[in-house]
This record gives structure tokens, C-alpha cells and sequence, in this order.
């Protein structure tokens, strides 16, 4: 009885991982990119005007001229006003190309 | 409104057959049946998260590609090679949706969730993108879509009219709006074995399938609250459809609201 437990146990974990794509509380997967047709459609629900870019590096949709990037979880992006993370408005590249 | 769709949204298919005895569907196919979407429409379903709306689209412009196929088939037994050929070259084949888009847009991410699970294991993957995002502020620019649908969703949107006119600003000029929901049953008789059945059933059903009583409260008492058939209307013609029209179901416990943009 007490073998059975555990196997079904582990069996839990395991379809829970592989249905998502990445372990949930590991934080260590690559985060799931976007479906890519969906930036024909989508604009920044606030402002309305298409979305600046895709940053790869936080996977985030970022709004420049507003200064807000909404964030892509296991590929779903959240474009609820409330989720907006502000950016740094300042910064002339994230970081990335700093020699 | 968020945390009774927490709790019901993995439950949410197995409580919709309880509910509604398998029902909610046929509700469901005959909305897409009206829709009677032709392959490379471009469909948006709002507070779809569970997906039932984006499979059922998806089959039914299938089915329509794969008729026109056959069609195309037939007719090209009498062409040469070379012209087959070129047919070929011209022709989007190798798209079983013939080009097809769905979008599925929520407010809750467990139905999202739910709903790209569902999609995985039935097999669906092309043409079909969640996005997490408000009907009363929708993520997408203006004149993209061919329809626009919420079923069984805008009874729980707190400004209806907003949505409303979110529907209307990112549909195509010639775009319909299609919105299936509970509505008001006008036969006295019927209406009463209904409020029976909602409010005495409906709940119990809640609290063994779901151990969740006071959701399916909620889902019953916001159905009784919802603007009946012609204040649904009149609404929709508020925020600038027209041939604004609705078609009841099951004497009118579900109603079909459709209108164009022009």
C-alpha cells in the first residue's frame, strides 16, 4: 500500500512537468516563448498602439513609449493593464549591449 | 468574480454536463454553426478559456477545407500535370485551416490553462493562440478580426457596455459579433421548473463535483441578474452593431445575440 503511494506520487509530478513544459517552483526551465502570429494582433491594451518588442532576456512584450513591459508565462502572454511591470524608462539598452 | 473562476475553472467542463446535462454542447455547436465560418476567418473568442468555442471553430473550418479539397480534387482530374502542378504552387494546401486563426482571450489564467492543456491532448496546435487579457480592455488592434465571440463570459464582464465596445473597435467592417449566454425563460410555467432546477440543483451539483457551493451560487444568481434578450439588444446596438438580432434556445434559457459591424 505504502509503494503504490509514492508511485503515484512521483507519477503526479511527473505529468505536471511535462504538461506545462517547465517545472512549476523550479524557475530553472527556458520560459515558453510566444506564439508568434499572435504579434499581428497585439498592442499594448492601454495605449492601444503596437507593442515595441519582444525582449527574449525577461520574456517580456515591452511598451517603450509608456515605459511598461507585460510578461509571458508558460507562453501565454498577460496583457492585463495590472500586470504591467514599469521599466526603467531611462535606460538606453537593458544592459545588453554594454561592452 | 476572479476567485469563483479559480475555483470552478479545472472542474468547469465536467460541471457545464452536470449543469446543463451535456447541453451547453449543442448551445455550443449550433453557435458555430451560425457562425458558419469559412477557412481563413479570423476569430477572436473572448472569456473562452477552456476552448470549447476555438475546437469547435477549428473542426468546423476543417471539415469545410477538407470539403473544398475534394472539390478542387474532382475537378482536377481533368487538368494536365503541368497545371496541377501550378495549382499547387498558388494554393495555401498545406494548411488543413486553409489559414484559419483563433485567439483565445481570458481573464483568468487557470482557464487559459486549462483550456491549452485540452488543446494538447485533443491534438490541436496550429492556428490557435491564449492570450491573458480583459474584455472591457482588449489587447489587440482595431479592425483585425472577422468575429468575435463570448460565450457563456459577458454576463460575468462588470462593464458590459466597455465590452461591447472593445468588440466592436477591434472587429473588421463587415465583422459579426456573436455572444451566447443564459438568458430569460418568458414562460411562466417553465420559467418556474428553471428557478427550480437553478436554485435547488444547480448548487448541489456545485458542492459534490466541485466542493464548491457558493460558486455555482454565484454562476446561478448572475444568470437571474443578466439583461434579458431585448436589453441585451439594445445594448449591443448601443455601442454601434447592426441587424442586431437574437435567437433563443430551450425557450429562452440561452440566447444567441449576433450583430455586424458595418
Amino acid at each position: 500500500g505504502h509503494r503504490r503511494h509514492c508511485h503515484r506520487q512521483q507519477e503526479h509530478e511527473q505529468s505536471s512537468g511535462s504538461g506545462s513544459g517547465s517545472d512549476s517552483g523550479s524557475g530553472s526551465a527556458r520560459p515558453q516563448p510566444l506564439e508568434p502570429s499572435l504579434l499581428r494582433f497585439l498592442v499594448c491594451p492601454l495605449s492601444k498602439r503596437p507593442l515595441s518588442r519582444y525582449e527574449e532576456s525577461t520574456n517580456e512584450l515591452i511598451n517603450e513609449e509608456l515605459g511598461i513591459a507585460y510578461p509571458i508565462i508558460d507562453g501565454i502572454p498577460n496583457m492585463v493593464p495590472e500586470a504591467a511591470r514599469r521599466t526603467h524608462s531611462k535606460a538606453p539598452a537593458e544592459g545588453s549591449e554594454q561592452p | 468574480v476572479y476567485q469563483v473562476f479559480e475555483n470552478v475553472a479545472r472542474k468547469y467542463d465536467v460541471m457545464n454536463d452536470s449543469m446543463t446535462l451535456g447541453i451547453h454542447r449543442v448551445w455550443k455547436d449550433i453557435l458555430v454553426h451560425k457562425m458558419n465560418p469559412c477557412p481563413g476567418t479570423l476569430l477572436l473568442d473572448v472569456a473562452g478559456g477552456t476552448g470549447d468555442i476555438a475546437f469547435r471553430f477549428i473542426n468546423y473550418v476543417r471539415s469545410v477545407r477538407q470539403r473544398q479539397l475534394q472539390r478542387k480534387l474532382k475537378h482536377d482530374q481533368n487538368l494536365s500535370w503541368q497545371e496541377i502542378f501550378e495549382s499547387y504552387q498558388n494554393d495555401k494546401f498545406n494548411n488543413s485551416l486553409g489559414d484559419s486563426q483563433v485567439v483565445v482571450c481570458d481573464i483568468n489564467r487557470e482557464m487559459l490553462k486549462v483550456g491549452k492543456q485540452k488543446a494538447q491532448h485533443l491534438g490541436y496546435s496550429e492556428g490557435l493562440s491564449w492570450v491573458l487579457g480583459n474584455a472591457e480592455e482588449l489587447p489587440f488592434d482595431d479592425d483585425k478580426f472577422d468575429v468575435y465571440t463570448i460565450a457563456f463570459g459577458i454576463r460575468n464582464v462588470t462593464r458590459i457596455d466597455l465590452a461591447l465596445q472593445e468588440a466592436y473597435r477591434v472587429l473588421k467592417p463587415g465583422g459579426r459579433f456573436l455572444c451566447l449566454e443564459f438568458s430569460h425563460v418568458s414562460n411562466p410555467l417553465l420559467s418556474r421548473l428553471y428557478d427550480l432546477y437553478s436554485f435547488q440543483v444547480i448548487p448541489v451539483l456545485g458542492e459534490v463535483i466541485a466542493g464548491d457551493w457558493r460558486s455555482y451560487q454565484y454562476l446561478v444568481e448572475s444568470i437571474r441578474q443578466f439583461p434579458p434578450q431585448e436589453e441585451l439588444k439594445a445594448m449591443i446596438e448601443d455601442a454601434g452593431f447592426f441587424r442586431v438580432d437574437y435567437e433563443n434556445l430551450n425557450f429562452g434559457i440561452v440566447a444567441i445575440h449576433s450583430g455586424f459591424k458595418l
